[in-house]
């Protein structure tokens, strides 16, 4: 916090009067364009690649460690990074960490834009230090990809067991020759009907060990960058493949009332496998009386912070009467709030819904030290339901919306030392707007920050918003206030006081 | 010790100040205990539009908002009476959207974010409380006495019998149209009184309002010429009467020709010719009173009486032809069901299908107007006292609308202002008999001291009758338990019998919690999130503004009942068997029909106990093809058990209702808890349509219609090739009978 406070006085002596938006970090701008045939310079080589999949949830989460060499004869400091076309514009949050410094924090990583003829679309990975000539460095790297399964069967009847697969390639994609790799799979389930089997190494491959598959290691020395060997995994997955096409989320801040009110707009659909009839009632009832696991969405399981209160859980029609409550006990237990849809959400079914709580700001909120006009908000950035099979955000707008007259506002992502699938700020577009509301006059300043992409494991994930407030902005609206009513009473008394009989007097 | 200053300040100019003060803060009170007293519903559910009709002003309201006026107004819906859709802005009274649009620009206007929704659903309790002040001022007009108006205000604030159209989320034309209609007829009285252009100009731009806002305005159209017409022979012409009343026609005709819906009525339909018959009367009784300043008496006799009968043999003889040649439309339908209470039954059943078109039954007066229908009478007998015009007027009122509220349960909605008045007329002239005919608490101590009041004392020599102090007791004491209960009354019926938004139901838990059925809106949200933006959606017509409201899906007919054969159509194919059904869905586009079932729960407002009157409107239009007989057993009883005839059973409305119900209950136990009926243990089967979504407590239950076999087989042929094909030896014995193809 400390630093942070410093560079908030820092700001402070430069700006003074508009509203403005600075990131801590020096974030990269937008995407790079590549040439159509642009294949990166054989600089590096890596030594080993190891690849933790990860199809536990809905979607696929993916650890890579590779450790990079440098070949060349220079000094080199940019690595491109490579994925195949289908995954990059479905990647969420990707970060890329120095393995060998765990405290240096996330490296830079720039997007390039995508060229629909090239195989392999890059990310370009800055490294802080150039790497000197064949010396390694250890990237960590690991990245959510949406909406990477495919249910198989396609549909199927309400009771049945729900299958999902998953396609990728044995060889891990780069730009770059790869000595030796492997590829770890941990599946949700031991229920796997059908894996590929390859025999690109001696043994069985993939080696099996309860819910985790190994594929390799294979020695690819002599293998092309690019190569791809197709492999396919069917396995069980009898959960709701919840997404969430859409979050909005508001954060209302009011110095006023104490209050920090928090609201979240949902548009989900379950991406599992459609029903084959049509939905029955009976089987249901059935079902449910029994409790067989059921790959629709039943329940959403919403844990609040400690101290959150007048929950409300609608829709477009009203108030979703199925919903609970237990509030938690302050400061340590959270509450939660039980959701049930309206309907259960079968595979391809949608259900759009609106929660919102309030909270005392008092535990979010603070005075910046050494300034009386500043303040330091810390909130999550996201929250959202905690469920087992991960839920995954196709787009979330976030927007904090602060007091009028709110200035010289700045923010910035708490970054932790463990890869949390936060998005790194050149992943999120800022944006500060204004905001007419409850008799304002010039509008609350609002920051929106939107994120394409983005999973449940950012649920952690903390903001913190710094801005300058005075006294005379807190006063603006009693005094707007009064001063209308004044008139209006005045304006009366005028009228009251004029003569338009037509008698003569 | 305090009488000095009571004194002051309830003596003299301060003393006018301080009651017109307490005059307002009773006032606001009467209006804030009328407003809140309607809130029941919003406090045990939620701010939600309640039943049906308010769901489509709801729309039309958000309509007006999203897209403006002029939109509004040349508003075409082609999501209603699909394929058919509906000139909205041309067939609606806008007034009531129109208010709400304008107070949510107001308050939008203030930066106040208020949604739509809550401004319509708290616009009928805002409104009551306006009605009480309106209220007030009319009745203030009819009685010298200070009470009267507030009694009459506090009436009006919880009456029961206009608070059944006004709850919170009651959002219809009644909910702002009482209040206009209140303060038109206070408007009107004061230009009575006073013959002033400007009064007359007022009634004239409120009625101009009334009728943008509900089509109850003819009551007014009726009413006021009726009452010109009474003080006429009653000999009382004056120039007040002419002044007022040639104002309030003049402008307001052209205010109400203003409305598209009632465009020209006002000079062509029979509904409107009482007011322009009085118009022209009236300018012939001026011109002979103009004319009896200058003739000797015996000639105006004899000019009197040929202009009377040339005038009248010619504007008889003109209203017959104009209405025979059709250009004055006859009367409409449902004013001649107000005449003859049996005509809708036997020719519009549509008409008598609703609920709120039945007969009044007596007991509905007392529980809607409690103590004030028998302070009724004795308030118009009042009135016969001393018979100014204004008091003409009330028993008029009191004559008219007594009739039409015993001939139609909604209208007892428009007797409701008029027993308000003459009960509280009746009442504070008993309070201020018995109240104000002593000037203190104990006159036989306090009377030598008292010398201001010298006259009423002599009057009170003799200790029993008005002036006793035991009478006086027993009469207010008895009058205030009368209030008392007139309050617990009114707070027990609202908030048991006008408080329930019918969309939800609300039930008990075992443990006494209250447990909330929500099965419409589980169903129409479904139909929202789930099925095509354009997929049209059958259902009889009750539920049609709910859908188009709350599934914002197209509808085939909907609770605006213009298109009897449309809804004809509806009930035929409710009421046929599945291959004459199937095609008449079909041709009208439906992908999904929606039923309403009450079998497992008991709710019996389903569509089986409303199925009779879809059979009934479908033989209205197809005599040959539809038979209420065939629904009938032959002991005349209309079963849905095994008993049931076999029209009834191949019905599309029962195979709905009843398909897979019996799978959820063990061994042929199926049992329909609306009808007390065991039902078949073989459940009807379906071949044209699929069961698509059933809601919790099968309330709603939605079919999908199918599409065209691929095999270009019938329908009931697939079905049974599926079924044998699945089990092969099982389904020999009694396969499904062949059907004849279309």
């Amino acid at each position: 916090m400390r630093p942070f406070s410093a560079l908030t006085a820092l700001c402070g002596l430069f700006l003074s009067t508009s509203s403005f938006v600075c990131a801590d970090s020096t974030s990269s701008s937008s995407p790079v364009a590549l040439p159509s045939d642009f294949k990166p310079a054989q600089v590096f080589k890596n030594t080993n690649l190891v690849r933790n999949t990860n199809l536990e949830k809905s979607y696929l989460r993916e650890t890579i460690n590779v450790v990079v060499e440098n070949v060349a004869k220079q000094a080199q400091s940019d690595y491109y990074l490579a994925l195949p076309s289908h995954l990059y514009d479905k990647v969420g949050v990707l970060e890329v960490r120095d393995k060998s410094a765990p405290e240096k924090s996330r490296l830079n990583v720039q997007a390039t834009e995508i060229d629909p003829s090239r195989d392999l679309q890059y990310y370009i990975v800055h490294f802080s230090e150039p790497l000197p000539p064949s010396s390694q460095i250890t990237l960590g790297i690991s990245y959510s990809v949406l909406n990477s399964f495919s249910p198989r069967p396609a549909a199927i009847k309400q009771m049945d067991r729900q299958y999902l697969t998953y396609s990728f390639s044995a060889y891990a994609p780069s730009a770059y020759t790869t000595v030796t790799q492997k590829t770890k799979l941990k599946l949700p389930s031991t229920n796997v009907p059908e894996y590929t089997t390859t025999d690109l190494k001696s043994g069985a491959d993939p080696e099996r060990l309860g819910t985790s598959y190994t594929y390799g290691p294979y020695d690819t020395a002599q293998v092309a960058p690019g190569t791809s060997y197709p492999i396919v995994v069917r396995y069980e997955f009898t959960k709701p493949v919840i997404t969430a096409s859409l979050l909005e989320r508001d954060l209302e801040v009011s110095h006023w009332g104490g209050n920090l009110a928090t609201e979240e707009r949902y548009w989900l659909r379950n991406n599992g496998s459609e029903l084959l009839d049509h939905f029955s009632r009976v089987e249901w009832t059935l079902s449910s009386y029994q409790q067989l696991p059921s790959s629709s969405i039943r329940e959403l399981k919403y844990p609040l912070k400690p101290g959150s209160v007048d929950p409300y859980f609608i829709d477009d029609i009203g108030n979703v009467s199925t919903s609970r409550y237990r509030p938690g006990k302050v400061p340590s237990r959270d509450a939660s709030l039980e959701l049930r849809p309206r309907f259960p959400i079968f595979g391809g079914w949608n259900y759009s819904f609106r929660v919102g709580w309030n909270n005392d700001l008092s535990t979010f909120l603070r005075r910046a030290v050494g300034s009386s006009d500043s303040y330091v908000l810390k909130v999550p950035f996201i929250e959202g339901p905690k469920a087992s099979e991960g839920i995954q955000y196709e787009k979330v707008v976030v927007r904090v919306i602060l007091p009028e007259g709110a200035r010289n506002v700045r923010w910035e992502m708490l970054e932790k030392a463990s890869s949390n699938g936060l998005p790194s700020s050149s992943q999120i577009q800022t944006d500060v707007s204004e905001h007419k509301t409850f008799m304002d006059t010039l509008g609350r300043t609002a920051l929106s920050l939107t994120v394409n992409g983005l999973t449940d494991e950012a649920r952690d994930s903390q903001i913190v918003v710094t801005y300058d407030y005075s006294l005379w902005d807190g006063l603006r609206k009693p005094v707007t206030i009064t001063a209308g009513l004044f008139t209006v009473f005045v304006a009366a008394w005028a009228v009251g006081n004029l003569d338009v009989s037509i008698k003569k007097r | 010790m305090a009488e000095s200053p009571l004194n002051v300040l309830l003596k003299g100019n301060t003393g006018r100040n301080t009651r017109g003060l307490l005059r307002i803060i009773i006032l606001g009170t009467i209006a804030a205990a009328a407003v809140s007293s309607r809130l029941f519903s919003v406090i045990r559910f939620e701010s939600i539009i309640h039943e049906f009709d308010p769901w489509f002003n709801f729309r039309a309201t958000k309509y007006l908002v999203q897209h403006g006026f002029y939109s509004f107004w040349d508003w075409f819906d082609d999501r209603t009476w699909h394929p058919l859709g509906r000139v909205t802005g041309g067939t609606l009274y806008p007034g009531l959207m129109v208010t709400s649009g304008v107070i949510y620009h107001i308050l939008r206007f203030l930066t106040i974010p208020v949604d739509i929704r809550n401004i319509c659903v708290l616009l009928a309790p805002g409104f009551s409380g306006l009605t009480a002040l309106a209220m007030y001022f009319l009745t203030c007009e009819m009685s010298t006495s200070p009470s009267a108006g507030l009694l009459a205000a506090a009436f009006m604030g919880i009456v029961p019998g206009y608070i059944s159209r006004s709850v919170a989320g009651s959002y219809d034309n009644e909910a702002i149209a009482i209040f206009l209609l209140v303060f038109t007829f206070f408007l009107w009285i004061k230009a009575v009184k006073n013959g002033s252009i400007m009064w007359g100009a007022l009634t004239a731009l409120f009625y101009g309002y009334m009728v943008s806002a509900w089509g109850g305005y003819v009551f007014i159209t009726n009413l006021i010429p009726l009452h010109v017409f009474v003080l006429l022979c009653m000999g009382r012409y004056s120039s007040r009467i002419y002044i007022s009343y040639t104002t309030w026609y003049a402008l307001g005709t052209l205010a109400s020709m203003q409305i598209p819906f009632v465009g020209f009525l006002p000079i062509r339909n029979s509904d409107h010719m009482s007011a322009l018959g009085i118009f022209g009367l009236l300018q012939l009784v001026a011109f002979a009173d103009f004319v009896r300043g200058f003739i000797p008496g015996k000639h105006f006799q004899r000019l009197l009486t040929t202009m009377i009968i040339v005038v009248f043999g010619a504007a008889f003889v003109g209203l017959v032809v104009l209405t025979v040649s059709g250009v004055i439309a006859p009367w409409s339908g449902r004013f001649y069901s107000l005449w003859d209470t049996g005509y809708a039954k036997i020719h519009i059943p549509i008409i008598a299908s609703v609920s709120e078109h039945q007969p009044t039954a007596w007991p509905a007066f007392f529980f809607d107007l409690n103590f004030l229908i028998w302070l009724f009478p004795a308030g118009v007998y009042m009135c016969f006292r001393d018979l100014k015009d204004e008091h003409v007027f009330v028993i008029i009122y009191s004559v008219l609308a007594s009739y039409f509220a015993g001939v139609m349960v909604r209208l007892m909605l428009t007797l409701t202002p008029i027993v308000c008045v003459a009960a509280a007329l009746a009442l504070s002239t008993i309070l201020d008999t018995y109240v104000l005919a002593s000037p203190g608490p104990n006159p036989k101590a306090k009377a030598v001291e008292d010398t201001s009041s010298e006259p009423l004392r002599s009057a009170r020599k003799p200790d029993v009758g008005v002036t006793s102090y035991l009478s006086k007791l027993v009469v207010t004491s008895s009058a205030i338990i009368y209030l008392l209960l007139f309050v617990a009354h009114c707070t027990w019926v609202t908030s048991n019998a006008y408080s329930s938004p019918s969309v939800v139901l609300a039930s008990r838990m075992p443990d006494g919690s209250q447990h909330i059925i929500d099965d419409y809106r589980e169903a129409y949200y479904w139909l929202r999130q789930n099925t095509p933006h354009n997929a049209k959606v059958m259902s009889w017509w009750d539920y049609g503004y709910q859908i188009g409201g709350m599934a914002d899906r197209p509808t085939l007919v909907d609770n605006n009942t213009w298109n009897n054969t449309h809804i004809a159509t509806v009930g035929k194919a409710m009421s046929s068997r599945e291959e004459v059904s199937y095609p008449i869905l079909r041709q009208h586009d439906v992908d999904y029909v929606l039923v309403v079932f009450g079998g497992l729960l008991g709710y019996s407002g389903d569509d089986i106990n409303k199925f009779l009157w879809m059979v009934r409107i479908a033989e209205g239009i197809w005599p040959d093809e539809v038979k209420e007989r065939d629904f009938f057993t032959a002991r005349g009883e209309y079963r849905v058990d095994d008993q049931a005839t076999p029209t009834m059973r191949n019905s599309l409305m029962y195979k709905m209702s009843y398909y897979n119900y019996h799978t959820m209950f063990q061994g042929g136990q199926a049992v329909d808890r609306v009808r007390g009926a065991k039902l078949p243990a073989e459940g009807p089967q379906l071949s044209t349509l699929e069961e698509a979504f059933t809601s919790e407590n099968w309330i709603i239950r939605i079919y999908k219609v199918k599409d065209l076999d691929n095999l270009n087989r019938d329908h009931s042929n697939a079905v049974a090739f599926d079924r044998g094909h699945k089990r092969k030896r099982a389904t020999k014995k009694k396969g499904p009978r062949v059907l004849r193809t279309e």
